[in-house]
């Protein structure tokens, strides 16, 4: 049914669509014009036509047999070499098809119908009639069966081939709790969710996404947790793109979140079933995405983003000491260069003595301004990072260590930057590698150079100027309709306990209000633990 | 208008905010001398019978801004010129903000920037958050209120501990009497900041739940209040009557002191830096006040397109309205009260309450018949 309603929405598209074909993208506005045509009902014409539609490509396998019982029906079995799971269509398709012993007196239609209710022996057969169903079916990975005569094609679901298995993710570490990542697979990936929550209430639709690609897009939310408004909101969301092809779920992302002109992540994605698995049952909703280990949770909040999964199995007082360190490493890589400018070159007054005097001294060879030392430096760390990232390992190690000697090293020897300075780019970048969500680490290298400037200009009065002007940015933010900054602003007390600290698990009585506002309840009372009953300690007690 | 709501967390945030926003910092009510939490207190009092007169005036018209109902109250002639009254004041008063944290950085932390660039780049922020609108600015305020509050509290606990609170400076209690007690409510206290609440007028028709606004706004008064009074004696008992009669901003003065392990010391310019959000929030409900009123007097559809324009006068105003910080204080205390606070704060709300409860009686009146 779901499936039946991604077609549908594509019928729907239809006529849109022919419109936004581009000149100079010849083979798609090919395949679609070929699309509501049916069947042929001669076999040859219709392998023809997959041929010449798919430009004679050499991993499209066709397979022409003999199937009844003398052999008098020509029939054909075609899939994509590589998407499907050859053992799974040799054994269960070809082989019963090949094997199976007809009643003698059976028609073409027939036997078509034979083959589909007695003989495969796979999960999830159908029939299809138009030709853009079955290029769909074939080019993910199902089986299509050709009958001579049958204007209808069967299409056995095999999918199959290679993909990564479950790993660890490599974003998002932690040190206590489940190792398993997302795939590539969007199955792989809907399947790691079930596991966690076995409630016949997790929803999932499908659609596809992509004129060119043809991507599984799916959503996935508890029914009965979820604000059904968001659900819609997603799907209208969803609904509205049209784009030719969707790589990763990045490309998704920019296309439904609220706000494009804004640092600031709307959208939360991981590669975390547990994390996912957690906004689930806190009412969000989760898109998963075809081809990319990292699926979307939306709406997500400021606060989301320093929040790191180990908080919720870590004892409290950890997780809430743990959550404090983020956010204020989250304001040191905003602010620390910003601070540093504002302090040497405007408010001396303000740092002891003693330190001033020896930042003073270290400044009297450096001959350029406190701001074009730290753009400088920021800048320079900035390109070492880049680099990192994409090099290969050995080479990577490599730049980190050119690095560290040339900033640590010589470029204080040399008098180019006084040695405060790099003390200061090292503290930022250590802190904007420790806040948790690289989404908002992102974000903040970004302000700061914004805040670097207003700090060169007006001092502290330029960085609450700049803050402030982000706190009204922030506030002004909503994602999916849900206000970014709450439960901070608007205030909601009884949300509060999972912001800048983390209350007890025993007292996570609600879930968070402003995203699902009907069932919040998320726990029984008095769940707090209790010293056992004194009458049960006499009974157990030997003595 | 807008169809954002104000709940009433939000309402209670801009209230504290605004009333200590620009009163914390200057040297009000200072002519009380040692009984300047008894003069902060009486106003208090009066301010709140102030309020409660406008409250009264927004029970008649829970739907409609002070500029509207002064239209349906007076007529529409008389109506459109007390408007355009208020809404001069509003923008004039913004300024005078404005120019009270303008002269601030300058004399604490900014002597050699030009006043313009400072007061720029605060209305520039006050623009901003004028045009996304008063529910961002709400709650704004309630990201920096918990901040704000928690830098007051540091204060107090630093000036305690710092060993600098001298209580005996307060003695005597009503030296001269309560002569000058109440002449420093007449002509100060009681405008700054009490009857500026004249300004929530132009907010509480965004109020979501109108029954509650009248709690709000005394509990709100009476918090900030406290808390003002609170820390303007908590400025005489550290700098004693002399010093503080002589500063210009006696409670960065008194931060001053602080001196604790050779290590916290000139901590005046992070306080100034945390007050300077809170004249940010007066500023911004007075432009507010200002943009939405002349949008609706002017039957302006979208009032996002008066920001611009209105906040460039304010800034020129800024500027223009004194040519020295002394002539600014001089005109804040002696001529601002009496041209505009007692007109506007007190006697016209009065009168437009009058002619509607003679009006509502009649009519009610003429009903009964």
């Amino acid at each position: 049914m779901l499936f039946q309603w991604a077609l549908r929405k594509k019928h729907r598209q239809k006529p849109e669509k022919r419109e936004t074909v581009v000149p100079g993208r010849d083979q798609s506005g090919k395949a679609q014009d070929i699309s509501q045509e049916p069947l042929h009902p001669q076999l040859e014409a219709n392998i023809d036509m997959i041929r010449r539609t798919t430009g004679n490509s050499t991993d499209i396998v066709i397979r022409r047999v003999m199937v009844g019982q003398e052999g008098q029906h020509r029939a054909a079995v075609i899939f994509v070499d590589g998407l499907v799971d050859e053992m799974h269509v040799s054994r269960f398709l070809l082989e019963p098809l090949l094997e199976a012993s007809f009643p003698p007196s059976f028609s073409a239609k027939e036997t078509f119908f034979y083959i589909e209710k007695n003989l495969a022996a796979v999960g999830s057969m159908k029939q299809v009639s138009q030709w853009f169903e079955i290029f769909l079916e074939l080019m993910s990975g199902s089986t299509i069966i050709l009958l001579e005569d049958v204007p209808l094609a069967l299409s056995a679901s095999t999918k199959g081939g290679d993909y990564r298995s479950v790993e660890e993710p490599q974003s998002q570490l932690a040190i206590r709790g489940p190792r398993d990542g997302f795939t590539e697979s969007l199955r792989t990936n809907t399947a790691l969710i079930r596991r966690r929550i076995k409630n016949p209430n997790l929803w999932l639709e499908t659609m596809r996404i992509g004129e060119v690609t043809q991507t599984d897009v799916a959503i996935m939310y508890i029914k009965g947790i979820v604000n059904d408004k968001i659900v819609k909101e997603v799907k209208t969301r969803l609904g509205r793109i049209k784009i030719d092809s969707v790589l990763e779920s990045g490309y998704v992302e920019q296309l439904i979140e609220d706000q494009t002109f804004t640092t600031f992540p709307t959208i939360y994605h991981t590669e975390r079933p547990d994390i996912v698995a957690a906004n689930l049952l806190e009412g969000r909703v989760a898109i998963f995405i075809e081809g990319t280990p990292f699926v979307l949770v939306a709406p997500a909040l400021f606060i989301q983003f320093f929040q790191a999964v180990e908080d919720y199995y870590a004892r409290f007082d950890i997780a809430t000491a743990l959550r404090f360190l983020r956010v204020l490493v989250f304001f040191i890589s905003l602010v620390a260069p910003a601070i540093y400018i504002a302090g040497t070159t405007f408010h001396q007054e303000m740092i002891p003595t003693l330190l001033v005097i020896s930042i003073a001294a270290q400044r009297e060879a450096v001959p350029f301004p406190a701001f074009v030392e730290a753009l400088v430096m920021e800048v320079t760390f900035e390109i070492l990072r880049e680099a990192g990232v994409r090099l290969p390992r050995p080479i990577g190690q490599a730049v980190s260590i050119v690095g560290a000697l040339v900033i640590g090293q010589a470029a204080v020897e040399a008098g180019f930057v006084s040695s405060a300075m790099v003390i200061v780019v090292s503290i930022t970048a250590i802190a904007s590698f420790a806040t948790p969500s690289f989404a908002i680490a992102i974000s903040a290298r970004l302000i700061r150079f914004a805040l670097m400037f207003l700090a060169a200009m007006f001092g502290f009065y330029g960085i609450i100027m700049g803050i402030l002007a982000m706190a009204i940015h922030l506030c002004s933010l909503r994602t999916f309709g849900v206000p970014y900054m709450s439960p901070l602003a608007p205030f909601i007390p009884s949300n509060i306990g999972d912001t800048l600290f983390r209350v007890p698990t025993w007292a996570f009585k609600e879930r968070p209000r402003l995203i699902n506002q009907k069932n919040i309840s998320r726990q029984g009372e008095n769940l707090r633990p209790q010293p056992p009953d004194p009458a049960r300690q006499d009974e157990g007690d030997p003595s | 208008m807008e169809p954002y709501k104000l709940d009433q967390r939000q309402l209670f945030v801009l209230i504290f905010l605004f009333e200590l926003g620009s009163a914390i910092v200057i040297p009000l009510g200072v002519g009380a001398k040692q009984d300047v939490w008894l003069a902060i207190l009486l106003s208090l009092m009066l301010g709140i019978l102030l309020s409660l007169v406008y409250l009264r005036l927004y029970g008649y018209y829970p739907d409609k801004p002070l500029t509207a109902y002064a239209q349906d109250i007076a007529g529409p002639w008389i109506g459109k010129m007390v408007a355009i009254l208020y809404i001069s004041y509003f923008l004039y008063i913004a300024s005078r903000v404005l120019r009270d944290f303008g002269e601030l950085l300058l004399t604490f932390a900014y002597p050699e920037t030009p006043l313009f660039i400072l007061n720029a780049i605060m209305i520039l922020t006050v623009m901003y958050g004028v045009n996304k609108g008063i529910e961002v600015l709400a709650r704004t305020g309630e990201l920096f209120i918990s901040l704000l509050y928690f830098v007051m509290l540091l204060g107090f606990v630093l000036l305690i501990g710092s060993g600098l609170v001298d209580f005996r400076q307060l003695q005597p209690i009503l030296e001269d009497g309560w002569k000058r007690v109440v002449k420093v409510v007449l002509t100060e206290t009681l405008y700054i900041p009490f009857g500026e609440m004249i300004v929530f007028t132009m907010l509480f028709p965004y109020m979501n739940n109108p029954a509650k606004v009248k709690r709000v706004v005394i509990s709100g008064m009476v918090f900030s209040g406290l808390n003002l009074a609170i820390t303007m004696t908590l400025n005489f008992a550290v700098l004693g009557a002399d010093a503080v009669a002589r500063s210009s901003f006696p409670l960065l003065d008194t931060i001053r002191r602080i001196q604790i392990a050779h290590f916290l010391e000139r901590l005046d310019v992070l306080f100034m830096i945390a007050l300077i959000i809170g004249g940010f929030f007066k500023v911004s409900v007075f432009f507010y006040a200002s943009v939405v009123g002349t949008a609706q007097l002017f039957s302006v559809e979208r009032h996002q397109r008066l920001i611009y324009p209105l906040g460039l006068i304010v800034l020129i105003l800024s500027i223009a309205i004194a040519s020295s910080y002394p002539e600014h204080i001089a005109e804040g205390t002696k001529i601002v009260p009496l041209y505009m606070h007692i007109p506007l704060q007190i006697i016209v709300p009065l009168c437009l309450l009058l002619i509607c409860e003679i009006r509502h009686r009649y009519v009610n009146h003429q009903l009964g018949r």
